[in-house]
């Protein structure tokens, strides 16, 4: 059974944007609805166990500013967690899903979406063996549960993030058997120089080091995992140098036994919501790509839509939480509040400078096409249908080279996944082969339901 | 397993017992499916085409890897699921 709901704003993603956003609109009065997939409030960043009783274990430049989880516990805004949204249509008209049980649509006089971001991977043979988990996966298991994903583990990809999650699995008494960056020794450094103005975030990275340094933990730099074995489960990671192009140096291969493996590459946002509502995007390399393209006050090109946090641009939670309120502010004008034009302000100042720090980093972490040139045919590059770079590389020769043409010839990309997974992948592939700049390759289109749903949940 | 992969420390909700595969599990209320088969040291979560293991990757919702069939519902993605009491949960074999 449908039920239809109204408000004046809803938000999309409970995250430390979309939080931030109620928490504005809140103050203002407007009856605002957050929905969010997951059962607790607070997105990837802000996950923390779910059992009372226990320290936040939530960063600390979160906990020192008010609390936005309880900030929204107002009257005015209702949270509908466990919902999944299922599409926006031109009328603005909201369909999700509730408890896989039943279908809600509502109706808001604005839209904002925070649809935050995923991880993105550079496959290698042997990643699809069950052990080897994404970084944030493991950053989630033991933040959102308080479980390790075994005692010992190897943490591999390119960026800082690999060091907090293998600080944290330290402090919680696992043992790291290496990091593998494919970054340089220099990079981390310069990160730490550069990075002083950010304050918590670098001063909890130099815990981390200095952690991981003391408990003898290998850090290699230039390496990448070049292998993942195991006969049923990993068992062994073989990882190799590599040099500044990030080709793989011969003869420099080791290996190293686990039966874990974190892998993280950084972040591409969740465009997938945005798209099918028709927001148009727009294409920033150094912002990870294709992202939701909005205007100073955050409004996409669908008016009553807007966009904020990692879709408008991979940049890091503070910038998010930044956008939330900018975003909250942009709709409040929009409905013809009075709003603080000061605060307006001192927060686009704010963004601007942290800004130039989250693309000069990202610039930093970018992958360099020759490692997706260099992906061996065997590997899987759409787990979900089973597809391999060699069919991909074939099929690129034969002349279908966008990600469209390999969805109809390969199916790449239309599993459970939807392509939420290989299709930022084919899309550095296919930029990589035809020596041709991401931004001639669009996204897949993108149709309701966005999300997986019951069919159970219409029929009621 | 050699060690307990739960972080000591931690207040957790109520012991329950749930079924994998026919094996009882314990897990604590309000762990997700994944959690809990992870804790139990349960990596592989389903088997492909071709016989081989398939396990959680992104652990958030977003990659489909970790899908079991929970109660006698397929597809079902364990990092998302929280655990009951009594729950019956099995591996499934993919379709061609």
């Amino acid at each position: 059974m449908i039920f239809k709901k109204r408000c004046d704003v809803a938000i999309v993603g409970g995250g430390v944007c979309g939080l931030a956003a109620a928490a504005t609109l809140a103050d203002q009065k407007l009856d605002v609805l957050v929905l969010d997939e997951n059962r607790y409030l607070g997105g990837q960043v802000l996950r923390s166990l779910p059992w009372p009783g226990n320290a936040s274990g939530i960063h600390k430049i979160f906990r020192s500013r008010p609390r936005l989880v309880d900030k929204t516990a107002t009257p005015s805004v209702t949270i509908l967690n466990h919902t999944q949204v299922m599409g926006i249509d031109k009328d603005l008209e909201i369909l999700a899903e509730k408890d896989r049980k039943e279908i809600i649509g509502i109706r808001p006089q604005m839209v904002l979406a925070a649809t935050g971001a995923r991880e993105t991977f550079v496959p290698f043979p042997g990643w699809t063996l069950p052990g080897v988990m994404a970084a944030g996966g493991v950053q989630t298991l033991m933040k959102g549960a308080g479980v390790l994903p075994g005692q010992y583990m190897v943490v591999a990809g390119m960026g800082p993030f690999l060091t907090a999650v293998a600080g944290l699995f330290l402090k919680n008494k696992g043992m790291p058997t290496a990091i593998l960056d494919f970054g340089k020794r220099a990079d981390t450094c310069r990160l730490l120089v550069h990075g002083f103005r950010q304050g918590a975030k670098i001063l909890e990275g130099v815990r981390n080091l200095t952690g991981i340094f003391l408990a003898g933990v290998p850090c290699r730099y230039r390496t990448m995992v070049v292998a993942a074995q195991g006969s049923r489960e990993l068992e062994k990671v073989v990882a190799a140098r590599v040099d500044s192009l990030g080709r793989i140096i011969g003869g420099t291969g080791k290996t190293y036994k686990t039966g874990c493996l974190a892998t993280g590459w950084g972040f591409v946002p969740n465009l997938e919501l945005p798209m099918q509502a028709g927001c148009s995007l727009t294409h920033d390399p150094d912002l990870g790509g294709w992202v939701v393209a909005v205007t100073h006050d955050f409004e996409t090109s669908i008016p009553g839509i807007f966009a904020a946090g990692e879709i408008t641009g991979i940049a890091g939670a503070s910038i998010s939480m930044i956008e939330g309120e900018l975003a909250a502010l942009g709709i409040l004008k929009k409905l013809g509040r009075n709003v603080d034009v000061h605060r307006m302000a001192a927060l686009q100042r704010q963004r601007k400078q942290s800004l130039s720090f989250s693309t000069w980093f990202n610039r930093l972490h970018r992958v360099p096409d020759a490692v997706f040139c260099a992906i061996p045919d065997t590997v899987l590059i759409c787990r979900c249908e089973h597809i391999t770079m060699g069919e991909i590389k074939t099929a690129v020769e034969k002349g279908y080279d966008t990600p469209a043409m390999l969805k109809k010839v390969l199916r790449c990309g239309m599993g459970l996944c939807q392509g939420r997974t290989c299709g930022p992948v084919v899309n550095r592939i296919l930029a990589a082969l035809t020596r041709r700049s991401a931004e001639a390759f669009p996204v897949l289109p993108v149709r309701t339901p966005v999300k997986q749903v019951s069919v159970r949940s219409f029929l009621r | 397993m050699t060690r307990n992969l739960r972080i000591p420390g931690i207040v957790r909700g109520s012991r329950i017992q749930f079924f994998f595969n026919g094996r009882e599990i314990t897990a604590f209320k309000g762990e997700t499916v994944l959690a809990a088969l992870m804790a139990a040291g349960i990596k592989t979560l389903g088997v492909d085409p071709h016989g081989k293991g398939r396990g959680a990757l992104c652990g958030m919702g977003v990659c489909y890897q970790c899908r079991v069939s929970i109660d006698g519902r397929p597809g079902r993605r364990a990092c998302m699921a929280q655990v009951r009491a009594g729950m019956v949960i099995e591996t499934e074999k993919d379709l061609p």
